[in-house]
């Protein structure tokens, strides 16, 4: 899933599509880091269960899933940035299409040089 | 008491931002940012009796987040707070607004805590959110047309920490901790094999941060440093990617013995010579300073994986000699370029006439960064290339000669007759000049007691072989004149060296050329 969204962001033409592959890509390193955390068998860590409660083989690794809460917050509000970035740059110049931004921005940089 | 370093800065900078008027604000910051330097000055007298390590939380060893302050990294607060200090003073009478000083510190407060987490999660969070700042920083004024470099630059570093996160994942797989020493302990136990994946994660993000692998990494930063305001790209350039190649430096500890040195030589080596080959090529005068944090940045990278004692000193100690004359170079050109209102650098002339004071900053921060005898960059490259085998030596000596025959161009802007034309000839801020002032007689200070200030900022005891310096001088002058020749007949005026300045890549060839260094790793370390 990581790869497939590397490639995705290679090959995506359009900045929004490029947006949401990086979204793919952050959701599978999530899913790694929650593979890690949960073993077959076990129950999450929110459950109490008098008898299990110093079980530490039955119970799910509760480290991993905290962090990726952090990880998943920092990843909502940099999606939030980047959109309202792209935003700004699709009403400039009408289009979120990676070349023409590039062509049209190199345009307006040819206009007015060392400005 | 570490913990009061990074969250004291938060606090001040909501404290700015609520309650103080745009005036007051920037008095109180430079305040601030005073004592801070006094108090990272006060902990790196405490490091020398022996490191700190500061618990968060109440728990025993490695369940909490800790905090470790030793030689190093107090050194690099110190050197973080004086940068900090020096671009709040010089943006006084620049920025109006209470939101810059908002930003600043809570970079700050990021940026410190990347010197002093133990935590491998921590720099993930502190890096992002360092990240972000300096975007909007960069993007802060919407006049400049920043947003189309910003918004790629944004993602690729995003991309670059999702393949860290990735990376973390593995050691925490491997080891069950976060803390980099005590993971450090447990992956020697480990088996090589599976060492091979998150070893390639974790150094392409890093090395994509600190912008080491040769120009494509760099290429989207590059683009943001024309119009991005100079005291930003003092902090960029002098202060944040230092950080990046402080977590090169520990990432580096951390996987020990299975690192590969031979990699990142030949990696630092490609970076620097192309940086120094695309800041010839460049005619705008922040692009010629971007284009060498690259070949500088590239030069640390090879003192660090030179594998010897005096390289490793000499790239910690080009670690501040760079942050020192790169953030003076770009304040000054920060005021000349608002005196001339061009950044063509074959348009400004007579710098020295005009604004004296500014000219002699320009002039001591060029001599140092291209290694001129008695000058801060000599110190660093003389360590550097102190007693490494002779090919490496003669590269670090292209390399210089590279540096001189675009500075020569860079210094260029000194000289000759004032145009007059387009100037707003108005005398320089004093805001302005004297922070620019203060660092580039750093260069000249950092020069003369070179020897006596590595040995007393990494508590070494290394010699600075007369002789040795007396060669490296005159090789200097030679390379001089090699320089200014090459400048006249070849560099002055060339087409081809223009195009070649102009290459340009959009998001989509930078992450491909991600992936194929991340592919070439895996391969690389895991044959070797």
């Amino acid at each position: 899933m990581f790869f497939i969204a590397l490639f995705g962001l290679i090959t995506a033409k359009n900045a929004i599509k490029t947006i949401v592959f990086t979204l793919v890509m952050q959701t599978a390193v999530i899913m790694f880091w929650l593979f890690l955390s949960g073993r077959t068998g076990t129950i999450p860590p929110i459950i109490y269960d008098p008898a299990l409660l110093y079980d530490m083989a039955a119970i799910a690794d509760p480290t991993p899933q905290a962090l990726m809460l952090t990880a998943i917050i920092i990843g909502i509000s940099v999606t939030a940035i980047k959109i309202t970035m792209l935003n700004y740059l699709f009403r400039r110049y009408n289009t979120a299409d990676w070349e023409l931004m590039h062509k049209l921005s190199a345009q307006e940089e040819a206009e007015n040089p060392y400005s | 008491m570490l913990t009061y370093f990074v969250i004291i800065p938060v606090l001040i900078a909501v404290f700015l931002f609520v309650f103080a008027t745009n005036k007051a604000a920037r008095v109180l910051a430079i305040l601030f940012q005073s004592v801070f330097v006094i108090l990272s000055l006060y902990l790196l007298w405490e490091t020398r009796s022996g490191e700190i390590v500061v618990v968060i939380g109440d728990y025993d060893g490695f369940m909490g987040i800790l905090l470790r302050a030793y030689t190093t990294s107090a050194v690099f607060m110190v050197l973080c707070g004086i940068i900090f200090l020096a671009v709040a003073v010089y943006s006084f009478n620049q920025s109006d607004s209470r939101t810059f000083w908002f930003l600043l510190f809570i970079l700050q407060s990021a940026l410190v805590g990347l010197f002093l987490t133990r935590d491998l999660f921590n720099i993930f969070v502190l890096v992002e959110v360092a990240t972000v700042i300096v975007t909007i920083l960069l993007m802060y004024d919407k006049k400049r047309r920043n947003m189309l470099p910003g918004l790629i630059f944004l993602m690729l570093n995003i991309v670059a920490m999702l393949l860290y996160l990735f990376g973390i994942g593995y050691i925490y797989m491997l080891t069950g901790v976060f803390d980099i020493l005590r993971a450090g302990e447990l992956l020697a136990y480990a088996y090589p094999g599976d060492l091979v994946i998150p070893y390639a994660l974790i150094m392409t993000g890093i090395a994509f941060k600190c912008s080491i692998i040769p120009i494509f990494s760099f290429l989207p930063k590059v683009k943001l440093y024309p119009k991005a305001p100079s005291a930003v790209a003092a902090i960029l350039s002098g202060v944040q990617i230092k950080t990046m190649v402080y977590m090169f430096i520990r990432m580096q500890e951390m996987f020990g013995g299975f690192s590969s040195h031979s990699l990142f030589l030949a990696v630092g080596i490609a970076a620097s010579l192309t940086g120094v080959i695309m800041a010839i090529c460049q005619t705008d005068i922040k692009m010629i300073l971007a284009y060498h944090t690259m070949s500088q940045v590239g030069l640390i990278i090879i003192g660090l994986s030179a594998g010897n004692e005096y390289s490793m000193l000499g790239g910690l100690y080009h670690i501040i000699s760079h942050a020192t004359f790169k953030s003076a170079l770009f304040l000054s050109a920060g005021i000349i370029v608002h005196s001339y209102g061009t950044r063509d650098v074959y348009k400004i002339r007579g710098v020295l006439r005009r604004m004296p004071v500014v000219g002699l900053v320009t002039l001591f921060a060029v001599l140092g960064i291209t290694g001129a005898p008695l000058f801060i960059g000599s110190i660093s490259k003389y360590f550097i290339a102190a007693t490494v085998p002779f090919w490496l030596n003669a590269t670090v000596v292209i390399i210089s000669l590279g540096t001189i025959i675009s500075f020569i161009k860079y210094a260029g802007v000194l000289f000759g007759k004032d145009p007059g034309i387009e100037g707003i000839a108005v005398k320089p801020d004093i805001w302005r000049v004297v922070p620019s002032a203060a660092l580039g007689a750093f260069c000249l200070v950092g020069g003369i007691f070179g020897g006596f200030l590595v040995n007393f900022l990494f508590a070494a005891d290394a010699v600075i072989d007369t002789w040795g310096y007396i060669e490296k001088a005159l090789i200097f002058f030679a390379s001089m004149g090699a320089g200014l020749l090459i400048y006249k007949y070849i560099v002055y005026g060339n087409a081809t060296l223009k195009r070649i300045g102009g290459l340009n890549l959009g998001f989509r060839s930078v992450c491909a050329s991600m992936a194929a260094f991340f592919g070439l790793m895996v391969i690389f370390v895991g044959l070797f």
